[in-house]
């Protein structure tokens, strides 16, 4: 009996000093993949363009998103600048592997609501550093990962994530992601063209618990080979209010916000 | 010339004793255009277009007046383009007032898209936000989730507008001798008899946006009955009386948009329960006939290379034709637009086109525009008119390059 116990204290000891199993890349992005925003949030988006010569343009957005079972819906509602003034735009984006997203844009010169290719995620959204893939929550399993090292950013420590496309055309060669221990937020990206060049920079500037929910306030992406940089900023965040579906109908798209 | 500008100054105080819950947008431009013949200006218009809105809870208020001063002929026009309320329901939403109505998938082409009829005093030139007149009808929509339906009563008919016979957009006449126009059956009576009515089912769907429609109205274009006085003795036409006039129209239709692959595919088509058309037949005193008629399309929107095009055909087909009846039996068109942005969206070429089968004819587009800075755009382009005959062919004379600058507030 005394033997046994002994062995039992030996296992224990060496369980407990043996290294914790570490993460894969794939589990750290899985992580940030499912890192809970809400049901649904509403909020004011201002986007500052500023080019290399200091020069600043302002985008102004209303943003509703709701995710439900198997999709994301999102409508968003252009206010600034004033040829674009109530111009509408929705996505619905599905979980469903490999399904493409749904797209209309809600134009008020022709008055109509129309359905739009979300062929075009590489295009820049609105003028910005942005492209309509860098604002949406890609697949993790869309790319390889791998876990290159830790390392402290702001104070915050981090796990340094290589992410390769599947997808031999896509516009990177890869992405390299700072993500929080713990928060599994994105706090630094690096984005490497197809030369495996460093295109472009996403840092995070400011982000803050809200209702519980971790949420980005503040982000600047900088595009280093064309020194063109934009901020963009989440401002009035309400998470988790009820938004109706029916926010996202065409009734909404027509009739704003 | 008094009249506008008290008008105006009565429109400015009303509007500044409520200004602090308004808002006012719109844009000022200045159009200048010539053409390529012989140097002559075509266009030389300054416009204020001005809207204003005002919302509280459920209940909101749209009021756009446009002031369009015609630097060639000094005239100044002040057009009430929209004003109405809406209501807005938990199911339902309700606008009075004059208001343009858009139905539709196509894109430069009218099918389904019937209820606000057009103005073509320039011709198919203008925006088509500018080119759509409004009108005063009662629309209510009833929403259920991603379906909706419409029901739109007009209480009084509006006509197209056409171009004034001095303009270089007023159609070619095809008439042997000079006639004579009677105007008399022209007007159509204000009253609860002559309403237009319309229906529209509409889903917006994951798999497939589509519109079901039907209508029974008035054409918008006026049928020509042209009466002729044939001389006994040399059997040559004596005298020729014209006489438009509107005629009833009942209409069937629908519209669909999927995205197949890399593409968005678009369809449209209306059956029109009898439509006028004019006939060589001498049977008939008036030289008109009724048939079936179907207009139809199929269309394509695409990126290639980061351009983004579309493409469309068109295809209108009188049933039950016969040889006498002046139009073709099926009269084929096509569109193609495509455009790309540079410089962060700041600079934009464009490229639109109609190409007529038929005749073979063309109007092509071309434009460039280029934001100075936010809201501040400039804008280069030209109309070209290529064929001897046709809808396009007819203005081969009209070739023209403009130059536009426009400031959005």
């Amino acid at each position: 009996m005394k033997k046994i116990t002994l062995i039992l204290l030996l296992l224990i000891i060496v369980v407990s000093i043996l290294p914790a199993k570490e993460l894969t890349g794939l589990q750290i992005i899985q992580k940030v993949y499912n890192r809970s925003t809400g049901n649904d949030q509403t909020a004011d988006l201002t986007m500052s363009l500023i080019n290399s010569r200091g020069d600043e343009r302002i985008r102004e957005i209303k943003q509703f998103l709701k995710d439900t079972n198997d999709m994301e819906k999102k409508i968003m509602f252009f206010t600034t600048p004033a040829d674009v003034y109530n111009t509408s735009f929705m996505n619905w984006s599905y979980d469903e592997d490999g399904k493409d997203d749904d797209q209309w844009i809600y134009l008020p010169a022709l008055k109509r609501v129309k359905r739009i290719s979300s062929d075009s995620k590489s295009d820049y959204f609105m003028g910005s550093d942005f492209t309509y893939d860098d604002l949406g929550d890609r697949q993790p399993t869309a790319d390889t990962h791998k876990l290159l090292r830790e390392e402290e950013i702001d104070g915050e420590m981090c796990f340094v994530v290589e992410s390769i496309p599947r997808e031999e055309e896509y516009m990177y060669s890869k992405t390299i992601a700072w993500i929080v221990k713990d928060k599994w937020i994105g706090m630094k990206k690096e984005f490497y063209d197809e030369d495996d060049d460093h295109l472009k920079t996403l840092s995070v500037k400011k982000y803050k618990k809200i209702d519980g929910f971790w949420i980005i306030l503040q982000s600047e992406m900088h595009n280093i080979q064309k020194e063109h940089k934009t901020i963009m900023k989440l401002e009035n965040v309400k998470i988790n209010t009820g938004i109706s579906d029916n926010k996202f109908t065409e009734r909404m798209l027509k009739r704003g916000i | 010339m008094k009249y506008k500008i008290v008008t105006l100054l009565f429109l400015l105080a009303g509007i500044g004793t409520l200004n602090a819950q308004i808002i006012h947008r719109g844009f000022v431009r200045t159009h200048l255009g010539g053409l390529i013949e012989n140097g002559e200006y075509s266009v030389l218009k300054n416009t204020f277009d001005w809207r204003l809105e005002y919302s509280k809870g459920d209940v909101g208020l749209f009021v756009n007046t446009v002031f369009d001063h015609n630097g060639l002929t000094k005239d100044l026009d002040i057009n009430l383009r929209q004003a109405y309320f809406d209501i807005y329901f938990d199911n339902f939403d309700l606008r009075i007032g004059k208001q343009q109505i858009i139905w539709g998938k196509a894109q430069g082409v009218f099918i389904t898209d019937i209820v606000s009829p057009k103005n073509l005093s320039d011709f198919l030139l203008p925006d088509f936000e500018e080119i759509r007149i409004g009108i005063t009808s009662v629309k209510v929509d009833y929403y259920m989730g991603n379906n909706t339906l419409e029901l739109v009563w007009v209480p009084l008919f509006s006509p197209t507008i056409m171009p004034n016979q001095n303009s270089i957009w007023y159609p070619k006449m095809d008439f042997p001798i000079i006639p004579t126009f009677d105007y008399s059956k022209k007007e159509i009576d204000a009253n609860l008899d002559n309403g237009e009515y319309f229906i529209k089912y509409s889903l917006l769907s994951s798999k497939i946006d589509f519109e079901l429609m039907s209508g029974y109205m008035w054409d918008d274009d006026p049928t020509m009955h042209v009466y002729k006085t044939i001389n006994p003795q040399t059997m040559q036409i004596d005298s020729l009386a014209v006489v438009p006039q509107h005629h009833r129209l009942g209409l069937g239709g629908a519209s669909f948009s999927t995205t197949v692959g890399r593409f968005i595919l678009r369809g449209e088509g209306a059956f029109y329960d009898g439509k006028y058309f004019n006939t060589e037949d001498p049977q008939i005193a008036d030289a008109v006939i009724e048939k079936d008629y179907l207009h139809y399309l199929v269309g394509l929107d695409f990126s290639l290379f980061g351009i983004n095009m579309s493409t469309q055909f068109i295809q209108q087909a009188i049933l039950d034709y016969n040889d006498q009846i002046k139009n073709d039996e099926y009269e084929n068109t096509m569109t193609y637009m495509a455009y790309k942005t540079f410089l962060r969206e700041t600079l934009k070429f464009e490229f639109f086109s109609y190409i007529g089968f038929n005749s073979n004819d063309a109007l092509i587009r071309p434009k460039i525009s280029y934001d100075l800075s936010d809201g501040f755009e400039v804008i280069f382009g030209a109309n070209i008119f290529v064929g001897d005959e046709g809808k396009f062919g007819n203005y081969d004379d009209n070739d023209m390059l403009y130059a536009k600058i426009k400031y959005s507030f």
